[in-house]
């Protein structure tokens, strides 16, 4: 029997996990995948906005601002990686530049810090790769990127170390509630109890909804977004995020530099049928393509990694819908948390759990919370001496295994151990980076695989790319080597 | 202890740039990230190896082997399991930053550098092939390591894209090891692959070739495995061509589309690079930009035969002794231009300081020719000409003339006639 459980273990679904942690209550997360972030806080801008753009009182105004002071202090807490690069919001003639003043002015009433106007000649000499059509940007330095994979973990991780409990390929496939009491169906067999069940299941939450509600408040209608991946070689082609003037769709196509170097060119924006499968398009892709190249002039685009497809849970409620179910008490939908759901996810996990659920009024707080997460280390960014200094006790340090990201054979051990210790390639390449560079594993791969059968004990057979599923291989060949 | 030659990379390039610098008496350090020497001839079991080199046919490993009884011999130093991470400079001499299990990081110095780090296969990604992005796309290559060296099946329905000699070897492979290969799909009018691997690989098996086809949409089940692929006719200007549409339910699709040298150490370094070879541009010494640093096999250029690699590697290695050996003076460079019908030429540069008196230069034609008349100017002036029958870009073509009349002060264009 839990006090709460979960169901969706994003970067929401994490962050609610690790609030109610310093609770003293017994909370479990339920992941259909079989890992954190894999789907919408898998494929998406990694941007910590500023808060210039949501409508003005909205939920969003409010938790994005606010989320984004909190990536400040999440940094120490959670060792969560930030890139603090400003952002850029372009205009292009005069109609536009009214549309950049009136986002000023959004900015200005969503209490956005230190944001300022500049004309071309100021902002070309910061980013000299500005497109020559630009005439006025609107600057807005608390933008930052972070790594939303890492916010997951970090979240989860720190969330389990402080008693919750997670499970992964745990698909919730019926809910009822009885007695103030609700029933969780898993893989339709597991059936698990709770008092609190808070639905944060993102692209799928109208879908956990009606498990249960007669009348779901809200629909999600997926939109996909596209993008692609320049090599980390192209690092400091722009320093700040450059974005064109929103419209209803959205951001917009924007340039984002990343935590690790690589730079992003995307999204579109484009409302699909099967809001499970996003896939990349000709047609969108060449989108990408041509709206970049009105923020940016000679993109790089001969520096092209890898190109992706990413799913928003858009909804046609038109602010995030966090909320206690119409119909039944004690059960919490956290709905259409798209754009700047990233931004917002450490606020939206304090709103839930302290405004909405008024968790400190019914519980005490957990006397042994410890709000602090130790990052694992990412060796090659450390310095000569840190590197002689870890060597030296774990010459696994010196083994590398992925040669585009230099991660070493120590580091893929660590992610295969610790609280959310992971046995696939897919999850050691969003723990590490291994596999994320410019050949894509091509090289590496075997290497992380030999070394999860050996360190699982598994055969390579049962080596899976992500989901069981998903193995690498079908056989063995006729001759036994 | 400062080394003569550091050798980074032990394939068959490095290794034949390791010998004949050793056999000119330098103090040679090769150094290999895998745990064995040999590189990608290891997971080549197939023959085909060795017939210029050797005059007999071998298979990868054994042609492997062949060099590295010649390397041990002469005992040159190296080391396995070593990853080089950082490639500098310090005035004259190279700063090589390495990395092990055994040695942890550690710096060497030396004299003069020979990259032979072979090239990657271009993937998916790079060519923004569109659909879904699930589990059974593979480049070519990563396939044959599993099948060849860790002895497992990919998958048993294939497709392959694009007609790279390691596709159509896969294509046979896994046909001999009981998967249906449905077809090879290549988005040029021509294959890019050698054609005796076009007889013996496809048309032996019957696996159908669709040139000027490309790969237009990748299709996910349930649990995110590959489940079928559509592919596209496209015009002369690659855009798929409507209602051309063939789909193939495969559970696996191996990609060989391209190899691209791997040069990622030369970043710290500022080499120039030529973006038709992807790779640093050299004189006819192999030399980069940079003086003293060499490069050759696939790390220069893409080869179709080992054989041209070894023989290519074995004179970098040369040139670096004779650099070492102080016979480089009085430089003096001009360009070789790639002209008319000319996809790259290798070397980019002449100089006149090396004691070299002929000039070879590697090339690819930009399209299929039946009847060529090779042509290079040095301005107006035709300085020398050959014909050549059936020029393919999928084959590497060279040519070699001397070099001690030509003007010091005028660059070379080498252009493709068809006639």
């Amino acid at each position: 029997m839990y006090d709460y459980i979960i169901i969706g273990a994003g970067v929401i679904g994490s962050c609610i996990a690790r609030e109610l942690s310093r609770f003293n209550v017994k909370v479990l997360v339920l992941e259909k995948e079989n890992d954190v972030a894999n789907v919408q806080s898998l494929a998406n801008s990694a941007i910590v906005h500023s808060g210039h753009n949501p409508e003005p009182n909205s939920l969003k105004a409010k938790l994005s601002v606010w989320g984004n002071k909190l990536y400040e202090d999440m940094e120490k807490e959670l060792e969560i990686p930030l890139l603090r690069t400003g952002a850029f919001v372009v205009a292009h003639n005069k109609a536009e530049e009214e549309q950049l003043f009136e986002l000023a002015k959004t900015a200005k009433i969503n209490q956005v810090p230190e944001f300022s106007i500049l004309d071309y000649k100021e902002a070309s000499l910061i980013e000299p790769n500005l497109s020559k059509s630009v005439t006025k940007v609107l600057s807005l330095p608390t933008t930052k990127v972070t790594y939303p994979w890492e916010v997951a973990f970090a979240a989860m991780e720190n969330a389990i170390i402080n008693g919750v409990e997670f499970k992964k390929n745990s698909l919730v496939t019926a809910i009822r509630k009885e007695n103030d009491k609700f029933y969780v169906t898993v893989n339709n067999s597991d059936i698990l109890e709770s008092v609190h069940l808070i639905n944060a299941a993102g692209v799928a939450s109208d879908d956990i909804a009606s498990l249960i509600e007669k009348n779901v408040q809200f629909k999600i209608k997926g939109r996909k977004g596209e993008y692609f991946v320049l090599d980390k070689r192209v690092k400091g082609f722009v320093k700040n995020i450059l974005y064109p003037l929103p419209t209803e769709l959205g951001k917009g196509v924007l340039i984002t530099p990343q935590v690790h170097g690589e730079i992003l060119l995307g999204p579109n924006s484009l409302e699909v049928e099967d809001k499970y499968h996003p896939t990349t398009s000709y047609e969108g892709l060449t989108y990408v393509k041509d709206h970049a190249s009105m923020l940016a002039d000679n993109i790089p685009f001969n520096q092209i990694i890898r190109s992706f497809a990413g799913i928003r849970s858009t909804s046609d409620y038109d602010d995030f819908y966090i909320k206690e179910s119409l119909e039944f008490a004690n059960l919490y939908h956290l709905g259409g948390i798209d754009s700047p759901g990233l931004t917002a996810c450490f606020a939206i996990a304090k709103y839930l759990v302290n405004d909405v659920m008024n968790v400190n009024k019914k519980y005490a707080l957990n006397p042994g919370f410890n709000p602090y997460r130790k990052k694992r280390k990412m060796f090659h960014r450390l310095s000569q001496e840190e590197k002689q200094d870890l060597i030296k006790d774990e010459p696994l340090y010196g083994n590398i295994i992925c040669k585009c990201e230099k991660i070493t054979e120590k580091e893929i051990l660590d992610a295969m151990h610790g609280p959310l210790g992971s046995n696939t390639i897919k999850g050691i390449k969003k723990r590490t980076r291994a596999g994320a560079g410019l050949c894509q594993g091509g090289y590496c791969e075997e290497k992380i695989m030999k070394m999860i059968a050996k360190e699982f004990n598994m055969s390579p057979l049962d080596v899976a790319y992500d989901k069981e599923e998903t193995k690498l291989f079908v056989s063995e060949t006729k001759v036994k080597l | 202890m400062i080394r003569d030659i550091v050798v980074i990379g032990g394939g068959a390039s490095g290794l034949a740039a390791s010998i004949s610098a050793k056999k000119r008496n330098k103090d040679v350090l090769l150094i290999e990230r895998e745990e064995s020497l040999g590189g990608i001839l290891n997971q080549c079991i197939h023959n085909g190896f060795g017939l210029e080199v050797f005059k007999e046919e071998y298979t990868g490993p054994e042609y492997a082997h062949k060099f590295i009884e010649e390397f041990m011999d002469l005992k040159i130093d190296y080391l396995v399991n070593t990853t080089v991470i950082k490639l500098d400079k310090n005035n004259d001499d190279f700063i090589i930053t390495l990395s092990s299990k055994e040695l942890g990081i550690r710096n060497i110095t030396a004299r003069s550098v020979i990259i032979s780090s072979g090239c990657y296969e271009r993937t998916r990604g790079q060519i923004s092939m569109p659909g879904d992005r699930p589990n059974g796309v593979i480049t070519a290559g990563s396939a044959q390591r599993y099948l060849n060296i860790n002895g497992y099946m990919v998958g048993k329905k294939v497709f392959i894209l694009g007609s790279g000699d390691i596709g159509l070897i896969m294509a046979r492979r896994m046909y001999l090891e009981g998967a249906e290969v449905l077809g090879v799909a290549e988005i040029m009018p021509y294959s890019n692959g050698l054609n005796r691997n076009i007889v013996q690989c496809l048309n032996d098996f019957d696996i159908p070739l669709y040139l000027s086809h490309t790969v237009t949409n990748v299709e996910a089940d349930e649990d995110k495995r590959l489940s079928a692929i559509t592919i596209q006719q496209v015009d002369e200007r690659f855009n798929p061509i409507p209602n051309t549409e063939k789909h193939f339910e495969v559970d696996t699709l191996l990609l060989s589309i391209g190899l691209i040298p791997d040069i990622t150490l030369l970043d710290d370094l500022y080499v120039e690079v030529d973006p038709k070879t992807k790779s640093a541009k050299i004189n006819q010494a192999y030399e980069t930009s940079v003086k003293g640093l060499f490069i050759c096999g696939n790390s220069l250029q893409v080869h179709d035969l080992v054989d041209n690699v070894s023989k290519e590697s074995s004179r970098a290695g040369l040139s670096a002794s004779d650099y070492l050996d102080g016979l480089v003076t009085n430089r003096k460079k001009i360009a070789i231009n790639p002209g008319k019908n000319i996809l790259y030429v290798a070397p980019q540069y002449l100089d006149f300081g090396w004691v070299e008196k002929d000039l070879l230069v590697s090339y690819r034609s930009s399209k299929k020719i039946e009847k060529a008349l090779v042509k290079v100017y040095q301005g107006e002036k035709l300085i020398y000409q050959k014909r050549r029958a059936f020029i393919v870009p999928a084959e590497m073509e060279t040519l070699t003339f001397s070099y001690l009349e030509l003007d010091q002060n005028q660059d070379i264009m080498i252009e493709i006639e068809e006639v």
